[in-house]
């Protein structure tokens, strides 16, 4: 049977932002949807309206025809509107099937029969008497999915599902994605990953600042196209120039070696590298094979042999983090919400955090409020940061803005390297060009940076010399012309 | 010296007669907080608890009224700290000390004019078979009906949250109230439920101390018992069971000390009556020490306020 979904006129007001203007979408059974947007362009408050989490100031939704009143997700689950959401919604202490049972009427035994050939059908595996908590991410949204299809659902939405899991992962899920639509299961596919869109969808939806900004079939679209459909305007299309090679060296790593007592960590085996003034040194490789005790090594969270780390013509391997700042080193750490800033104190304040020797901010042990407030707003005009208010708790930056704001804390002032762990994680296409163009340009004001990424495509885009690193050894030092990510790959596998 | 079988009888059933209480009040806490709620207003709605169920006896004259009153009187006080913890999203730590603090009060006003009053006698069940057994016999019968629910309680308890879907649900809403809440379940529906129990469980407690343990009332008489029945879910890793155990160390240390003070042991008898206190946490902590079930038991949203937003 053909599903029609309809939703007409939604609006949606927060204070101070409207999250959905007037949208107006329809969708039918047969293809898969995507609605692409950038972070807080209201795709998931959309569809959190479909599935009645939230209940929209205006506008109706329809299902064949009729008008559905969804005021609670139950509403939605009787609709047979089924949501995968991108924070699993899923009990991590109670078992699978505890997790299944919750919220279906069914007896036990049905139940479990009923799940059984779901899972044949699709061939999950999952043991269905263990904790949640024992899953992986990907497992984990295999039981929100199958949650959805006990209920034989004529809408399926998912939001954001590949934000956690691994490449493998995510192509068993298009496959089941695909399986679903020719079953006759209308998806609707939220991302702001736009290869995924021209991977796994039919029609895309692009939505920017709460309003709709178009919608077109996938076979008329690019890459280009639909990011700036996203984006809203030409993004210029970033490339370094060809860096003067100076052989002026300013960062010397010999023989740098450590061994963690912590099993979940990996061992750093006999790191050499140098940097040059003006250069950029990218650091591939899969995650965990030891980037983070890398970075931690560099900026000095661990400290290593004095003769470990020379820079700028000093033995720096056993200072702090703040020793090192005032040797002009610069640190941009993974995790902004966890590592670099503090997400309940306001931007002001983690404008101070680094910064707790300048006598300027401080002055004999009392805040000097004024002077730090001057400075955050200067970084917040030189980079950028979409806020006014240096007021505001860091939690609420979106993560481009306060990735924007931690690079802008440590350039402002004018280190002589920054060391960056992926700066990029999980931001927006203008984010990302917007970060990208900042690091270019720290380069060409022959300055340095050492970039440790996952992600290749920003590594071949940014760096002057590429190494690889695989189970805490690093590879030989490339030339970033003479690589392709394909031997990137093979190297970030572990070939030689 | 020959020792009496059925006075080590004696000696076993009433150290089981001063778990009573800790048991009903740990168990009724178990379900509040595995809900996610943390009530610290325990020893405040036991006290409540013994004071209406003494006074509705004195006045009524009726055990029945006066149990069931001394119950109502624990939900009612506890309505108060769930509106305010989860209508007025306050914090249940500070609410939870209030109402301790309010209880303790409140009970010792009312009780002004029931001090020295003789209570009643409580009925027991099978006093006949008491002498039937050695041993056994003291053990298990001649008791009061709410002394045969405590030692039931919590195996239906454990029951209750393992088998049932309304436990499943408890259990749910305490390990992620966002998720059942995007589920529909009403998260405030089942903690207000879970609150209300908690202070029925309290009230009933605080009865069978005036009404039946120590049949009349003294200032203040719980003596922070609801403190050691709070402990005991927290030591016990939220298992029923174990609260069960933990309340037989915690009242035989209690019983035994007693009888060492008064056999004249030279230890210190600050020591003496600091011992329960130390031992049972000691054993819950050694019983309780595989962390994955611990995990698996602690409810995850213990103590945050949860608040629906559209």
């Amino acid at each position: 049977m053909n599903t029609n979904l309809k939703i007409s006129n939604v609006t949606k007001i927060y204070p101070g932002c409207v999250a959905n203007d007037n949208v107006s979408l329809e969708f039918n059974s047969g293809k898969i949807y995507a609605l692409l947007g950038e972070n807080g362009a209201g795709k998931s408050t959309l569809v959190k309206i479909l599935s009645g989490v939230i209940i929209p100031d205006e506008g109706k939704i329809y299902l064949n025809e009729n008008n559905l009143k969804l005021n609670s997700p139950s509403d939605a689950k009787k609709n047979d509107i089924g949501m995968v959401f991108q924070h699993f919604n899923l009990f991590e202490t109670l078992s699978v099937f505890e997790n299944l049972i919750i919220d279906s009427d069914e007896q036990r035994e049905s139940l479990r029969e009923k799940i059984d050939t779901i899972m044949k059908k699709y061939n999950f595996s999952i043991d269905l008497d263990i904790p949640v908590l024992n899953l992986s991410a990907g497992q984990k949204q295999k039981v929100e999915i199958i949650r959805c299809l006990i209920r034989s659902p004529k809408v399926l939405i998912m939001d954001e599902p590949t934000s956690v899991l691994t490449e493998q992962e995510t192509s068993e899920l298009f496959l089941s994605l695909k399986k679903f639509s020719e079953e006759g299961i209308l998806i609707i596919y939220i991302t702001h990953k736009l290869k995924e869109v021209m991977q796994l969808c039919d029609e895309v939806a692009v939505m920017r600042r709460g309003k709709l900004v178009s919608v077109s079939e996938i076979k008329n679209e690019n890459i280009e196209s639909l990011a700036n459909k996203m984006v809203g305007q030409n993004l210029k299309i970033i490339k370094k120039k060809k860096a003067k090679t100076s052989s002026d060296q300013l960062i010397k790593i010999t023989n740098l070696n450590f061994t963690s007592e912590d099993p979940f960590e990996t061992n750093l085996m006999d790191i050499n590298f140098s940097v040059n003034r003006g250069e950029c040194l990218g650091i591939a490789g899969i995650s965990g094979n030891g980037q983070s005790e890398l970075f931690q090594v560099l900026s000095g969270e661990i400290i290593s042999e004095k003769n470990s780390i020379e820079f700028n013509n000093n033995y720096i391997g056993d200072l702090s983090p703040q020793e090192r700042r005032g040797y002009l080193m610069a640190f941009s750490p993974e995790d902004r919400l966890e590592q670099a800033a503090i997400p309940q104190m306001k931007i002001f304040e983690n404008v101070a955090l680094n910064n707790f020797k300048s006598s300027n901010f401080f002055n004999n042990g009392l805040i000097n409020e004024n002077k730090i407030k001057e400075h955050s707003k200067k970084i917040i005009s030189d980079f950028n940061v979409n806020t006014d208010n240096i007021e505001l708790k860091s939690q609420f930056l979106s993560g481009g803005n306060l990735q924007k704001l931690i690079i802008g804390r440590e350039l402002i002032t004018s280190p002589d390297l920054l060391i960056c762990f992926n700066p990029t994680w999980g931001l927006d296409v203008g984010a990302i060009n917007y970060i990208h163009e900042t690091l270019i340009r720290i380069n060409e004001q022959n300055k340095s940076i050492i970039l440790i990424s996952t992600d290749t495509d920003e590594l071949l885009k940014l760096s002057d010399k590429i190494s690889v690193i695989h189970k805490g050894k690093l590879s030989k030092i490339m030339n970033a012309e003479e690589v392709t990510s394909e031997k990137l790959g093979i190297l970030m596998g572990g070939a030689n | 010296m020959i020792i009496d079988i059925n006075f080590i009888g004696l000696i076993i059933a009433s150290i089981m007669a001063s778990a009573v209480p800790l048991i009903l009040a740990s168990c009724g806490e178990l379900i509040t907080e595995r809900s996610g709620v943390l009530n610290l207003g325990v020893e405040g709605m036991m006290i409540i608890g013994a004071i209406s169920g003494f006074a509705l006896m004195t006045v009524t004259g009726s055990l029945i009224i006066a149990i069931f009153g001394a119950m109502l009187a624990g939900v009612l006080i506890s309505t108060i700290f769930a509106f305010l913890t989860q209508t007025l999203i306050t914090n249940h730590v500070a609410t939870g000390l209030a109402l301790t603090i309010f209880g303790i009060g409140i009970s010792a006003m009312i009780g002004k004019n029931f001090v020295g009053i003789p209570g009643k006698e409580f009925p027991v069940l099978f006093e006949a078979l008491k002498d039937t057994m050695p041993l056994l016999g003291p053990i298990l019968f001649g008791h009061s009906i709410v002394f045969y629910f405590a030692f039931a309680l919590p195996f239906i308890t454990s029951y209750f949250l393992k088998k049932t879907k309304i436990g499943l649900i408890v259990r749910a809403v305490g390990d992620s109230p966002e998720s059942a809440s995007n589920q529909g379940i009403n998260v405030r529906l089942v903690r207000y439920a879970c609150i209300l129990y908690g202070g029925a469980m309290s009230g009933l407690a605080g009865a069978y101390l005036s009404m039946i343990y120590t049949p009349q009332w003294i200032e203040n008489m719980t003596g922070g018992r609801g403190w050691i029945a709070l402990a005991l879910v927290v030591f016990s890793t939220w298992n029923p069971i174990k609260i069960l155990i933990g309340a037989m160390i915690f009242g035989g240390l209690t019983i035994i000390q007693f009888h060492m003070q008064a056999i004249g042991v030279r230890i210190p008898v600050q020591f003496l009556t600091a011992l329960p206190y130390i031992v049972t946490i000691i054993v819950l902590v050694v019983i309780s020490r595989d962390s994955r079930k611990i995990r698996l038991s602690t409810p995850s949203s213990l103590g945050k306020s949860f608040h629906k937003d559209n």
